[in-house]
């Protein structure tokens, strides 16, 4: 592997790019670390936020519109304004409330979970309401209670046509998830910019950052294709 | 069994059943026609309050179904509905869709439901389709499944909403078959269909239903054969 970066390296500097391979495989450990952080941030965001989610579209379906309001203007604050902004108010005003002193780990978790769960609710809305009518209606008239009706006929058939949304969601908290190094949570990103701060050079370190997203949101692509003709055949 | 006195039901600012009174007594096949808008699918639905009820009482073996108080799910179980478009569970195979609710809504064994499920299976001539998802299936199978599902429930009154109106013509026979079964077994039936031969050999009586009114209800000879009303007159002469 390192024999191999340095033939490129070579090979880059024969036609007068200087590319420093030696940062790269200095900085590989740190990067493999951060890599596993951005893996766990998104992967809990994502969790979080589909339990969050459900009861959040659950509460914004209520046929009461007092019961609907919170819910839906829940959706509007986190869809409507920037993560980053979120993620300096949860960082810096919520959290300290909670902790001290604040670890940034925690507060991308919260941001990407509460704000991954205003779009899962909206995935879970749209795939509960596509399926037909006629489902609910059988299910009630064989005496089935409404908990009865959501839990055995509706889900099971509203998440395989949510598995795609909910797929893109993850990959978009994934790459979002890289905001936590602005406030210095030892994410993928975090890795990048300490290379650059001690290199001063920027190619390299931000390069392979780009390469390693590249390489995760790319293999999730394909897995979940996978996952969603594996559901599609049964 | 069933006892109607002066349901209307609205949606919106349509009135869809401007005053229904009808008894049903046990045992019998009430065959309900009328053109498509008349209000007889709605009427139907309002049997088992799948669709609330505007106005009016609707009473299954004297409870009146439009009391708040009523644990709606409870009389449900004892009236079974079969729909126009089948509505079995895609996800659920043939057996799971039947045992389903005979394990959350009635809370049976595993074991009993399933035996009783093939027993109901076989009635209805699928006793090898038991494994298969519903996709696998004809028009004509999928509605005897759901009428098995429903006879899971061991209901005493089933309602059949235009139940052969989906399919191709040849399965239609089949369907009606298995019908014919549960009529001569004595189930209490109200059947909303367009399918006057059916209506002429198995109804104990027809109800005409037109803009939401019962225009004329009569013995299936008597009101075929020598209708009343001018409106019934009209539709008939157009099916017959």
């Amino acid at each position: 592997m390192i024999d191999f970066l340095m033939f490129i390296q070579e090979r880059l500097a024969d036609i007068g790019i200087d590319f420093r391979m030696k940062i790269v495989i200095e900085y590989f450990p740190f990067f493999m670390q951060g890599m596993l952080k951005t893996i766990g941030m998104s992967l809990a965001g994502v969790l979080i936020g589909c339990i969050l989610g459900l009861f959040i579209a659950l509460g914004k379906m209520s046929p009461l519109f007092i019961l609907r309001l919170p819910f839906v203007w829940y959706i509007n604050f986190f869809r409507g304004t920037p993560l980053l902004v979120q993620l300096f108010l949860i960082h810096f005003a919520v959290m300290p409330l909670i902790m001290s002193p604040v670890n940034p780990i925690a507060s991308v978790i919260v941001t990407l979970s509460l704000n991954s769960a205003a779009y899962v609710a909206e995935i879970f809305r749209a795939g509960i309401q596509s399926i037909d009518k006629g489902q609910a209606e059988a299910a009630h008239s064989l005496g089935m209670n409404k908990l009865q009706v959501m839990w055995y006929i509706i889900l099971p058939q509203a998440f395989k046509r949510m598995i795609p949304p909910l797929g893109n969601e993850f990959i978009v908290l994934l790459k979002d998830s890289s905001l936590g190094a602005i406030i210095a949570a030892p994410e993928l990103l975090y890795w990048g910019r300490a290379a650059t701060g001690q290199y001063y050079r920027v190619w390299e370190p931000y390069l392979t950052v780009a390469l390693i997203y590249f390489i995760l949101t790319l293999s999730l692509t394909y897995l979940l294709n996978y996952l969603e003709r594996r559901l599609a055949t049964k | 069994m069933i006892s109607v006195k002066n349901l209307k039901k609205s949606f919106g600012d349509v009135e869809v059943l401007k005053d229904i009174s009808v008894e049903i007594d046990p045992k019998e096949v009430v065959v309900v026609i009328g053109p498509s808008g008349s209000g007889k699918s709605t009427f139907l639905r309002c049997l088992n309050r799948i669709e609330s009820i505007t106005d009016g009482h609707v009473l299954i073996e004297g409870v009146d179904i439009t009391d708040k108080k009523v644990n709606i799910n409870e009389i449900r179980t004892e009236v079974g509905m079969v729909f126009q478009q089948f509505n079995l569970f895609p996800h659920k195979t043939v057996l799971d869709n039947i045992t389903l609710p005979m394990i959350t809504v009635r809370k049976w064994k595993k074991a009993d439901a399933e035996a009783k499920a093939h027993a109901l299976l076989k009635k209805v001539g699928l006793s090898e389709k038991a494994k298969v998802y519903p996709d696998s299936l004809s028009g004509g199978q999928k509605q005897r499944v759901a009428i098995a599902r429903a006879l899971g429930m061991e209901p005493k009154i089933m309602l059949f909403d235009e139940p052969t109106s989906a399919l191709d013509p040849e399965m239609v026979g089949e369907v009606l078959e298995v019908m014919k079964q549960l009529a001569k077994e004595g189930m209490t039936m109200v059947v909303v269909t367009h399918e006057m031969g059916f209506a002429r050999e198995v109804g104990d009586r027809v109800v005409f239903m037109d803009e939401g009114y019962i225009v004329e209800e009569n013995e299936p000879n008597q009101l075929f054969n020598n209708p009343q009303n001018e409106r019934t007159k009209a539709f008939l002469s157009k099916v017959l």
